[in-house]
């Protein structure tokens, strides 16, 4: 049933519908809606689940860990310096190849302090081996969580569900709920492959000497290899009973584009005004919509954006010394690829900053009307 | 795309797992320090005159064990009843919980368990030692003299008390006005004296002669007879002035009758506050008229401020000189005192006349309470002289048979519990000096000191699980306060000023359970362990064994992490360094 309801409070649905038994966050603005919901149907008894209250989140993500190592559903949420302080236990999470489910929603880091929209939080922990999923509305975020279980459980690494704080966490939008009995259908009981249990103990996460460290990390690349291939078996079956799909990346009028313009988060929604507008006036513009993030779908990006002329990656995060971090990713992509069209650097919309139709339109003009890339990134909407 | 998903199986999913037991990996031989479990001594308790053990008193309390928490307190103190209500709570002043919010309401507490736990009473009395065939004369049956033959008959002595007055009880049978302390109270914890064993011989005043002829069928003596005649003022006119003492003991008589007009009492301790309370509810307007300043009396300070809430006038600074009679009525004159710049030899200002002046005050009734002194020549302890043990609460003199001097006459301050404590230390004295001699008996003394004395543990000369108690002393800081929240002190229910002044009904209420158990609920039980477990939970190793409610520490694992210690929230862990 079709619900107007707020960003975080579509995941609280997701994750009450995919009856998680162990929740532990501790909060921050502005993820703090989601476990606010959560706690209280843990309280009310709508969740059969235990919420654990932490003094930080370096023990929220302990105490998810704890549980997911014996076996059962986990779920936590963070954001920005949360997200920072949970680093350590992040890779723990994935090299101990638990299938936590994690909403993050993307909020700038400080000083100066700032609670609004940037992705630099998310991107930063893009080499702790977890998963990250980018959604565009509550919609998505709430059927992306559902399969982030199915996709987690599958393979045994943690998924990030993330989203644009406020654009997308505080915004009410029609949002269609699920009946349980649908969802069941999509998301059986866990069945852990790793479960510690006292009446049969043993260990785990002990002493890795050289002579097997270096394959337990091969596994874990091995296991990530294969996320996009289980990813579209999991959105295959969500489709069969919801009707909705989504795919690692969506590409919007690509096909003959001379110039793709790739964005993330809500900035798609925008994107999709833009490309509309500018197809209308003759301009041979696509977009592409990259929701994984991890494992980056580095095939799809060749087959998609290797026939353009032109790339133009609109980053709402920045990698100090270098450039916007998903135009790194790209260009890396690209560059063992038969061809490899110019990728233009755009910075926009950082610390909460709007990224509107018009800065859109100039990121496209700026492109179709530079004959050569003169920076790796360019800062637009920066005030005079 | 390839759309098939993957048995689970296929999964690459090499993990670090072993089912072979840890413990192998003997953790422990990573120490270099190794704690345990060491008790330290609350500071209420080194405060307390008696030495009770507070901490396990409150913690026993608020596990509701209220006969154990008696039984923990007759093993220091007869009279918890008679205590919870008159003592001047020196335990709740170094209360380590004031540095939170307020001290824990300790003597409400005492007051609590002494009225409310019931049991069989043998069961709750201390375990006697058998009989030793020696017998003890005990001059006066007030609270030292009462807690002398408690205690000596605990330790196998037989016990026989002189008391002149027709009931024993000295001060708190005659002294104190029923409304700090009903008769009923005091008779109940006398009683359960006497059936612990020891025989009080009331309506015989003792004499020098007597005490010649008793030295050839007791053992030991103990004297504890008290104040028992007023001082004089040495003023003319002082005969029509009447003795509080008297007046105080006639109301605990039974001799109530109604008082009007206005009265004078002359005085400023506990004595004439009573005098002057008593007045204020036998219907008349009592002035006390004091020579020095109201904060240099001797009279507790809760006492004070009460007598002046119940409508009792202070006049400080005068001090009287005569005494006439005018129409049927009094008019006291009194002299006009300032402070100056000297110190008496207790520390106290010196008052002296403030020029000529003169100020009379008319009366219908005069009342002196200006001290007391014993009511004979032998009461008095002896004086520095060869062959004198003076003690930090009795005297000891002679040799064959002992006396033991005690009570208000060599305690330091003049308080029931430093009673009690004088009648335990003169019961260990005559212990150790019958059991190895005379030199002995400092030395064992100072092995029963609770913290650095003089407070005097019976639980620690019996060898009971105080003798193992660090004397360190608990302070605010040795807390874990991360283990407690603010919480207001606990207020016992009391009587309305206007009904107060109209009866001698006890002011305040014993506390309720749910009071008692809130109140408890606030001591941090300093230095001692409640079982709170929270050094078994948090041990990383595992290595806190708890078997038989006793916890150990296994050293095969314990790395000396110190986090138990740490966590411990009173302090009653200790780290040692390895050897």
């Amino acid at each position: 049933m079709k619900q107007v309801i707020e960003g975080s409070h579509a995941v609280s649905e997701a994750v009450r519908l995919a009856k998680v038994q162990v929740m532990s966050a501790y909060p921050i603005t502005p993820q703090t809606h989601i476990v606010e919901a959560l706690s209280e149907y843990c309280a009310d008894g709508t969740m059969n689940a235990r919420f654990l209250c932490v003094e930080s989140e370096h023990s929220a993500m302990a105490a998810v860990i704890g549980a997911s190592s014996a076996g059962v559903r986990t779920f936590t949420a963070t954001s920005s310096q949360g997200l920072a302080l949970m680093h350590e236990l992040l890779h723990w999470a994935a090299a101990a190849r638990l299938p936590i489910v994690m909403a993050e929603v993307n909020r700038a880091l400080a000083p100066g302090w700032n609670i609004w929209m940037d992705q630099t939080d998310s991107l930063a922990q893009r080499d702790t081996g977890w998963i990250q999923l980018y959604c565009e509305d509550g919609q998505e975020v709430l059927d992306t969580t559902l399969q982030a279980y199915r996709l987690a459980e599958a393979i045994n690494l943690p998924v990030m569900v993330v989203m644009d704080a406020f654009f997308l966490s505080h915004t009410f939008e029609p949002v269609d709920v699920p009946d349980q009995e649908l969802v069941d259908r999509f998301l059986p009981p866990f069945s852990p492959r790793i479960e510690i249990n006292t009446s049969d103990p043993f260990a785990i996460g002990q002493m890795a000497p050289p002579n097997v460290y270096m394959e337990m990390r091969h596994d874990i690349q091995k296991a990530m290899e294969l996320v996009p291939g289980i990813f579209t078996g999991v959105e295959q079956e969500f489709t069969k009973i919801f009707s909705r799909t989504y795919g690692p990346v969506e590409k919007v009028l690509c096909n003959d584009a001379e110039i793709i313009m790739v964005v993330t988060g809500t900035a798609a929604s925008t994107c999709r005004e833009v490309i509309s507008d500018l197809r209308s006036k003759d301009e041979k513009v696509g977009m592409l919509k990259l929701k994984m993030f991890r494992p980056f779908p580095t095939d799809l990006i060749r087959e998609y954006l290797g026939r353009a002329k032109k790339i133009a990656v609109v980053d709402r995060n920045f990698s100090f010394g270098a450039s916007g971090i998903f135009a790194q990713e790209i260009r890396a992509a690209l560059c063992n690829n038969n061809t490899h069209p110019p990728v233009f650097g755009y910075i926009a919309g950082l610390g909460g900053r709007d990224v509107t139709p018009e800065i859109l339109s100039e990121i496209y003009w700026k492109t179709k009307n530079s004959p050569i890339l003169e920076n790796e990134s360019v800062w637009v909407g920066l005030l005079d | 795309m390839a759309a098939k998903q993957k048995h689970a199986e296929q999964i690459p999913l090499f993990i670090s797992r072993s089912n072979i037991s840890t413990e192998i990996n003997k953790t422990g031989s990573w120490r270099f320090v190794r704690p345990k479990y060491h008790e330290k001594t609350a500071p209420c308790s080194a405060a307390c005159p008696a030495g009770e053990d507070i901490a396990r008193i409150e913690m026993l309390s608020n596990q509701g064990r209220y006969s154990d928490a008696l039984k923990t307190i007759l093993l220091e103190n007869p009279f918890p009843s008679v205590c919870g209500r008159v003592c001047f709570h020196p335990c709740e002043t170094v209360c380590n919980r004031a540095g939170l919010d307020d001290p824990v309401a300790i003597h409400d507490l005492e007051r609590f368990i002494g009225d409310t736990a019931d049991g069989d009473e043998l069961k709750l009395t201390p375990k006697k030692l058998p009989e030793n065939g020696k017998t003890v004369c005990i001059v006066g049956a007030g609270p030292s003299g009462l807690s002398a033959g408690y205690f000596l008959s605990q330790l196998g002595y037989v016990c026989d008390i002189y008391e002149a007055q027709s009931e024993p009880g000295g001060i708190l049978r005659w002294g104190i006005p029923g409304y700090r302390l009903p008769n009923a109270v005091v008779a109940s914890e006398i009683r359960r004296i006497i059936n612990f064993g020891v025989k009080i011989i009331c309506n015989t005043p003792v004499t020098q002669d007597f005490l010649e002829k008793a030295k050839v069928r007791y053992h030991a003596f103990f004297i504890g007879c008290g104040y028992g005649r007023s001082l004089k003022m040495n003023i003319p006119g002082e005969n029509m002035a009447l003795d509080g003492l008297e007046f105080l003991n006639s109301l605990r008589d039974g001799k109530i009758e109604p008082i009007n007009g206005t009265a004078a009492v002359i005085g400023g301790g506990n004595t004439a506050i009573d005098v002057a309370r008593s007045l204020v509810r036998l219907g008349a307007a009592a002035t006390l008229i004091y020579r020095r300043r109201k904060q240099d009396m001797p009279a507790f300070k809760a006492e004070v401020e009460m007598a002046v809430k119940e409508g009792v006038k202070i006049k400080e600074l005068f001090s009287p000189i005569r005494i006439k009679e005018d129409a049927g009525e009094y008019v006291l004159s009194l002299q006009l005192m300032k402070t100056s710049d000297m110190k008496t030899d207790g520390g106290r200002v010196r008052v002296i006349p403030d020029g000529k002046a003169i100020r009379h005050l008319r009366v219908q009734k005069i009342f002196t309470a200006i001290g007391a002194e014993p009511s004979a020549s032998w009461q008095f302890p002896p004086g520095e002289h060869t062959g004198t043990l003076h003690l930090s609460h009795c005297t000891l003199t002679g040799n064959n048979p002992p006396f033991l001097y005690g009570g208000d006459l060599t305690n330091p301050i003049k308080s029931v519990t430093d009673a009690i404590a004088s009648g335990k230390q003169a019961a260990m004295a005559i212990d150790i000096f019958f059991n190895q001699g005379r030199h002995a008996v400092e030395n064992g003394l100072s092995f029963c000191l609770v913290g650095k004395g003089p407070a005097l543990s019976m639980e620690r000369y019996m060898g009971g699980k105080r003798s193992v108690r660090d004397s360190h002393i608990v302070s605010y800081g040795d807390i874990n306060i991360d283990y407690f929240s603010m919480a207001g002190r606990v207020k016992t229910a009391s009587i309305e000023v206007n009904h107060r002044i109209r009866s001698f009904d006890e002011i305040e209420a014993t506390f309720t359970i749910s009071q008692a158990m809130e109140e408890t609920r606030r001591c941090f039980n300093c230095g001692i362990c409640n079982a709170c477990d929270n050094c078994r939970i948090f041990c990383p190793e595992i290595a806190v064994i708890l078997q038989d409610s006793e916890r150990r520490i296994n050293l095969d694992y314990c790395k000396g992490c110190g986090i138990c210690v740490f966590e411990c929230p009173r302090n009653a862990m200790g780290l040692e360094e390895e050897s």
